[in-house]
């Protein structure tokens, strides 16, 4: 079963930041949100979302996941 | 080829240097990451079959959402750190799907039965504390920034589990009568068990590299006396025969019992009276593993076969 990282992104209160609490392995991206909803369950967000690893564009370094990510999309 | 040297690594994490990835990482730290991260993941997998299989004793409703809102907690933890090991290289698929139940790293209390509602509130009592007592030093100390991170979420949802366990057994041992019972009788093989879960005493540690590149903080022992400061309390709060106490000389929790000893998993004894064995032999006991090892292993990995087969087809 081949699977993707997608990083999962919350919000708690209206007007807080958006911040990254984890990342969870899905198929596809409505498998994506049910484990990001049903793993990250200690708070209840305001706001949650996902984002496949993959589109996320690295801007200031060279190496590291999301970089990774990238150069497997590639391939 | 990493940047640094082992001996560069862990003098800039000891200065609070956060690694961040596997770019960052020497190759012996890679490895001592590697290994607590894989006793970390394995950990929180298993002890989901073992509350499983327990929470058929759950007494109502709510305490089945309670017990099985546990086990949730449990897998996810263990998928987060499946997830971290991805990260640095291992394969998650094969962790959980490719591995024989003995190649699994959890402790020996999660090879074990737990047999009735007293066991299993006994058990999110002291193997969880005993969780929480491990992963908050990691929280306080590692150098892994990305374990940091998901150990927040991990830790307010251990406490919970802590909690849980706390409040029933208080209420069973308040029951008085068989309630009571259930419960000492829980707190005798489980108490030792735990004891034993944070492993060697440090004056016969090998060198792991784990406290060198910051991983950890504390030592086995002194984790071992952080989880008795709250257990031996709390079981002299509710008249619990507990085997250790405070021994103001030494200044620190003493056990009550030759330590290590022997242990019969039929009959759930500590061979006390046999006097102390030596960690080799524990050794030989952890790697035979427990009576529910093939059967949790077999509970987690049952159906992934099959069903990669219906999708393929």
């Amino acid at each position: 079963m081949k699977e993707f990282v997608y990083d999962v992104f919350t919000r708690k209160e209206r007007g807080d930041r958006l911040q990254h609490v984890g990342y969870v392995d899905a198929f596809d991206d409505e498998t994506a949100k049910i484990y990001a909803w049903t793993t990250y369950s200690e708070e209840k967000w305001f706001e949650m979302c996902v984002v496949k690893r993959t589109n996320v564009l690295p801007v200031n370094r060279t190496d590291g996941l999301f970089v990774e990510a990238q150069r497997t999309a590639d391939v | 080829m990493s940047r640094f040297t082992d001996e560069e690594l862990m003098q800039k994490v000891q200065a609070g240097y956060m690694v961040e990835g596997p770019e960052d990482m020497t190759e012996g730290y890679r490895k001592a990451l590697r290994v607590q991260l894989t006793v970390q993941a394995d950990t929180e997998l298993m002890s989901a079959p073992s509350y499983w299989m327990a929470a058929r004793y759950a007494p109502s409703t709510n305490t089945q959402v309670s017990a099985h809102a546990i086990i949730q907690d449990e897998l996810a933890h263990a998928n987060i750190a499946y997830r971290l090991l991805e990260d640095i290289g291992e394969s998650k698929e094969h962790l959980v799907y490719g591995r024989q139940p003995h190649e699994f790293k959890h402790p020996y209390g999660f090879d074990q039965p737990l047999d009735n509602w007293a066991e299993l509130v006994v058990a999110t009592g002291f193997f969880d504390r005993a969780g929480i007592t491990l992963l908050t030093d990691v929280h306080e100390n590692t150098s892994y920034a990305p374990l940091k991170r998901a150990l927040v979420k991990i830790g307010m949802e251990e406490t919970f589990h802590l909690r849980h366990g706390e409040v029933w057994m208080r209420r069973l041992a308040k029951a008085g009568g068989e309630a009571r019972e259930l419960v000492q009788r829980a707190v005798d093989w489980m108490f030792p068990m735990t004891i034993e879960w944070f492993g060697l005493p440090d004056d016969m540690k090998r060198h792991s590299g784990q406290l060198d590149f910051k991983l950890k903080g504390l030592t086995n022992d002194q984790l071992r006396q952080v989880w008795m400061a709250s257990t031996v309390p709390l079981c002299e709060e509710l008249g619990l025969d507990a085997p250790a106490h405070w021994d103001e000389a030494k200044g620190e929790y003493v056990l009550d019992y030759p330590f290590p000893c022997q242990y019969d998993a039929v009959d759930k004894h500590w061979a006390f009276d046999e006097g102390e064995i030596s960690w080799d032999a524990v050794f030989e006991r952890w790697k035979g593993r427990g009576p529910m090892n093939e059967i949790y292993v077999e509970s987690v990995q049952r159906s992934r076969m099959d069903v990669e087969r219906w999708l393929a087809a």
